[in-house]
């Protein structure tokens, strides 16, 4: 795409924007959730807003390959499923604590990550989405046909993240609002790092890179690494959540959620994906009460927050030109 | 052996009308458009509709009362495509790719749910249905009504090939494909031409749809999903954005899920499938019929 | 360090607004006057977004019942229905929102792969679980204290199959499932049945997608083994159309179903002629009960609409949850699951009622239908 006319026009620094670049920020965001349970504990909004913490460490997650490196992944649900169902198998037919498969859900999602990377990097942008889509389909059509799987059925009886019996549902929230905070701090910091300025030099532009030295394949490998533990291990925690997991939660719909989630947000952006995520994973709970309408209103609602912020509700603000800005996005 | 191949044929058929609508939006605007599988389902639910309304008159001669719904369905579907470009696709061109995808997301559950307000989560099966005693053709069994449905669709598509290969209509969609920017100042409206393309292709879609409901008979609103899904591979082996490739990959996918079902079972179809796409993307990297193009350059 | 977990405001602010006094200090009252509610997570989005209202409307018949005649110990019956999209995620959302109600007795549960993570939750709120409609046996694996099928099981579903694969004189035999736990539960169990010395033998065992409109390809290579008896144990969307490409592809010989295929549509959609003649494998219904005719009557008045697949069951469900809080004196979950555990003889479609100590069926109460002039009928009692 070449049009780009009028974005150059940037407003000055408003209250908003100040607002939004205030480094406290996310301090601020941590202790709401944190206050939360104090407001609202009953099991249903501790259950929606756990699912929502989990759904942000996707989002995060695959913000690093999409969002940074600029790789378009339809099938991002792989990785999530592969550390869900690493984690209950070695939980429920090996009896490990669910802390201690954290290890071996890392490697397997690692292991992933190069096997669906390695024959798929080298292609560009719609073939590289539907190789990854490919993918996605495969892993779920493997845990559904297989028996060690469970089969359509899946896992179940898998034990909570200490043990079956610290399964209080606010202990649970807590517990993985923590760590979910720390895996957004860490991505936010590999963005800034010399890798993640690799990442973005990709995204932009990658034969510029390639001719500067930067080893494009190699790098890109590590933003699918990279979010491919993050997918895993969010999977640990839908285990740990969910008590059972099955092919079903693995689907594509799923991976076109955490998609969305990404852009709808902002890609790139940390905040933004956060809130994107939040904004994905709460809206359906939210218009449950529409009943049939639900999901007409849900669409809608897509197309219209768009049109309103086509940048995302959130954009990653750096020194690029527009022009730059719009290429990024087309990755 | 040529009753698997003849039932690939047949199901890829349908691919390609479904495919064709979204290689030529992705050529020309590169927009991976999800809602066009519920084109496909919109189509299936407006003939559904009309045959309902014709009623009585329908059950004398149902392929023509078929073919003059098929038409007329094409374009209403168009239509909608048509108000989808303005209200989601329009307003965002020049953003980010990306955000296209999720009005496309947003536009087909839109589409989706607004069907199941308005018909209902239940299947409808169509009043009239395509049957016809079978003729064997070299071994596999091969009814008139499926020859018809061939025919049909290809006389569709090489309509189209002729329409984007010929006429000046086809040579602006080409051009806008390769820089919008300069066809702009070529004096080409630009939008005008967009928004054909879209209803050339829902068109498509909805014929697709017509077809499925008078052939299968169950149609539900969630049909276009699934399909939406093969036409993109099928465009992606193809070659993404290439018409003719485009047909040929659709073929292609749909032999390769007869021969799959036949060789790994139905359990392991899709996977044979998307693993046969893999390796020969990793060897041929642009598709079957797609040019060898740098990006970004 | 701004960038750390915003999405916590939203979602804290959101459910803030609607809610006070909820929090961890809250307090946790019981109301043990007014209305008794019955919860339901039944799909009516999604794939299987069909079969919700069937379902729903079935339960909410037995609860208009129940209402007219003075309710349960004098408190009314009430319904809430929740979407669960036979999405896991969805239905543990559903379940807890339920819960959150706080409904007596959940009478729900149609994808078993989903409704699995549910039921410890409903478990440790001792909340009783009457699952009218899913039935793959991992449901009660878990040995949970409240959790209940009262559909039968894929085994004994599979066993009245097998027994009237024999009856019919069945040679070879091709089961085909849809690869969801329901389904390819009931057609792996057929197959091990079919794979036992004596009776008709397995031709093949293959799974088609759902979702999909042709399935030629299928039914090719099903045909390949040359049966003379093909079991679908799927749902009646797919099921029609395999059965009318099976028809269209030259095949000549039987055709049976498994209870969730048993609706009227699926003869809509295969067409009178190819699904004259086909079996299914169903519980009793209300058109194959002498004088029962009037139920579907009201069901039609009610609703305007045919009932389907598992409308008798949640109708059951409902019924028996009335009857376990009856026998209870309360809404207490432990003293209701009890109180279950105890029945004996309840009268509901499948037959007599009475738990397994696995808390199954003790008799699936599978009986041969046939379609005959268009409609189910029943063709034998396997008695």
């Amino acid at each position: 795409m070449t049009a780009v006319p009028d974005r150059a026009k940037r407003p000055g620094p408003t209250i908003v924007t100040r607002l939004m670049e205030n480094r406290h920020l996310g301090w601020a965001a941590l202790a709401v959730g944190l206050v939360a349970p104090f407001v609202i504990a009953t099991p249903y909004a501790m259950n929606i807003m756990t699912s929502a913490v989990i759904f942000v460490m996707l989002a995060v997650g695959l913000n690093i390959v999409v969002g940074y490196c600029g790789l378009l992944d339809l099938g991002f649900a792989a990785f999530f499923a592969v550390g869900a169902y690493t984690s209950g198998l070695l939980a429920t037919r090996l009896s490990w604590p669910l802390l201690a498969t954290v290890p071996a859900v890392i490697i397997a999602t690692a292991l992933a990550g190069v096997i669906i990377g390695g024959p798929t990097l080298r292609l560009r942008s719609d073939y590289l989405a539907i190789v990854t889509l490919g993918f996605g389909e495969i892993v779920r059509i493997i845990a559904n046909n297989l028996e060690v799987t469970g089969g359509p059925s899946g896992i179940y009886g898998i034990p909570g993240l200490f043990g079956a019996e610290a399964a209080d549902p606010v202990v649970f929230y807590y517990a993985a609002l923590v760590i979910v905070a720390v895996a957004v701090l860490l991505a936010a910091r590999l963005g800034r790092s010399r890798l993640g300025r690799a990442w973005r030099f990709v995204r932009e532009d990658e034969d510029a890179a390639e001719a500067m030295g930067v080893h494009t394949y190699r790098i890109k490998m590590a933003a699918y690494i990279a979010g491919a533990i993050w997918g895993g291990l969010a999977g640990v925690l839908f285990a740990a959540q969910l008590s059972a997991i099955s092919p079903a939660s693995f689907t594509f719909l799923q991976s076109a959620l955490v998609l969305m989630a990404v852009v709808l947000g902002g890609m790139g952006s940390t905040p933004g994906v956060v809130i994107g995520a939040v904004v994905i994973s709460l809206l359906p709970e939210i218009l449950r009460d529409l009943a049939d309408y639900r999901f007409f209103v849900f669409g809608v609602l897509l197309i219209v927050m768009m049109i309103v912020r086509p940048q995302g509700l959130w954009p990653h603000r750096s020194r690029e030109t527009a022009r730059t800005a719009a290429r990024s996005g087309e990755s | 052996m040529s009753q698997l191949i003849w039932n690939g044929l047949f199901v890829g058929s349908f691919y390609a009308l479904v495919a064709l609508g979204y290689t030529m939006v992705y050529g020309i605007i590169k927009l991976l458009n999800f809602a066009h599988g519920d084109l496909y389902m919109l189509g299936a639910f407006t003939g559904f509709a009309m045959l309902g309304a014709m009623g009585g008159l329908v059950r004398s001669s149902s392929l023509v009362a078929l073919l003059v719904v098929l038409v007329l369905t094409m374009v209403t579907t168009g239509l909608g495509g048509l108000v989808i470009e303005r209200v989601a696709y329009r307003p965002l061109r020049g953003m980010p790719r990306l955000s296209l995808l999720i009005t496309a997301v947003g536009a087909s559950f839109a589409l989706e749910y607004g069907t199941r307000i308005a018909a209902g989560p239940n299947p409808r099966v169509y009043p009239v249905r395509l049957d016809g005693a079978a003729v064997d053709v070299l071994g596999a069994r091969v009814t008139m009504q499926q020859l018809v449905l061939m025919a049909v669709s290809a006389a569709l598509m090489v309509a189209l090939a002729v329409f984007i290969g010929r006429t000046q209509q086809g040579r602006a969609m080409r051009a806008i494909a390769l820089d919008p920017k300069a066809c702009l100042l070529m004096g080409i409206n630009v939008d005008a031409i967009i928004a054909r393309t879209f209803f050339i292709g829902s068109a498509m879609a909805g014929a697709a749809g017509v077809m499925a409901g008078g052939y299968y008979g169950k149609i539900d609103f969630l049909m276009g999903f699934i399909i939406g899904l093969k036409a993109f591979t099928a465009a992606v082996i193809g070659g993404i954005g290439n018409v003719p490739g485009t047909m040929l990959g659709a073929l292609v996918l749909g032999l390769l899920e007869s021969f799959g079902t036949h060789w790994v079972g139905g359990e392991w179809r899709d996977v044979f499938a998307f693993g046969f796409l893999i390796l020969f993307l990793t060897v041929r990297p642009t598709g079957l019929l797609g040019e060898r193009v740098t990006e970004r350059v | 360090m701004k960038k750390i977990a915003l999405g916590a405001v939203l979602g804290a602010a959101t459910l803030a607004v609607s809610a006070c006094g909820q929090g961890v200090l809250g307090s946790d009252k019981t109301d043990d006057s007014g209305p008794i509610a019955l919860g339901m997570v039944v799909p009516l989005s999604g794939s299987s977004a069909d079969i919700g209202p069937y379902m729903k409307n079935g339960a909410q018949m037995a609860i208009d019942e129940i209402n007219a005649k003075g309710g349960v110990d004098g408190r009314k019956l009430q319904l809430r229905v929740e979407d669960g999209a036979c999405d896991p995620k969805t239905e543990v959302a559903a379940a807890n929102k339920l819960i959150a109600a706080k409904i007596a007795v959940s009478v729900g549960g149609y994808c078993s792969g989903s409704a699995l993570p549910t039921l410890p939750l409903f478990d440790r709120n001792k909340i009783p679980m009457i699952i009218p409609a899913a039935n793959s046996t991992e449901l009660v694996e878990q040995k949970l204290k409240h959790v209940f099928l009262i559909n039968g099981t894929g085994d004994q579903q599979a066993a009245a199959a097998v027994s009237w694969m024999g009856k019919d004189g069945a040679k070879k035999v091709a089961v085909l499932h849809d690869n969801t736990s329901y389904s390819k539960d009931i057609a792996t169990r057929t197959a091990t049945g079919l794979d036992q010395p004596g009776g008709p033998d397995k031709a093949a065992l293959d799974a088609v997608t759902p979702g999909e409109s042709d399935y030629s390809a299928n039914i090719a290579s099903v045909l390949k083994t040359k049966p003379d008896f093909v079991y679908w144990t799927g749902y009646y969307q797919e099921g029609g159309l395999i059965l009318r490409q099976l028809r269209q592809a030259g095949y000549t010989g039987k055709f049976m179903v498994g209870d969730g295929s048993v609706d009227a549509k699926l003869i809509k959609i295969a067409g009178d002629k190819a699904a004259e003649g086909a079996y299914a494998t169903m519980t009793q219904t209300p058109d194959t009960i002498e004088g029962a005719g009037g139920w579907v009557a009201n069901y039609k008045k009610k609703f305007g609409a045919e009932p389907g697949p598992y409308s008798t069951q949640s109708y059951d469900a409902v019924r028996v949850a009335a009857e376990g809080i009856t026998k209870a004196g309360g809404t207490d979950g432990d003293k209701v699951a009890k109180a279950l555990e105890a029945i004996d003889g309840f009268p509901i479609f499948s037959g007599p009622l009475k738990f397994t100590p696995q808390h199954t069926l003790s008799n699936g109460g599978f009986v041969i239908l046939v379609v005959k002039n268009g409609a189910f009928t029943l063709r034998d009692a396997l008695k």
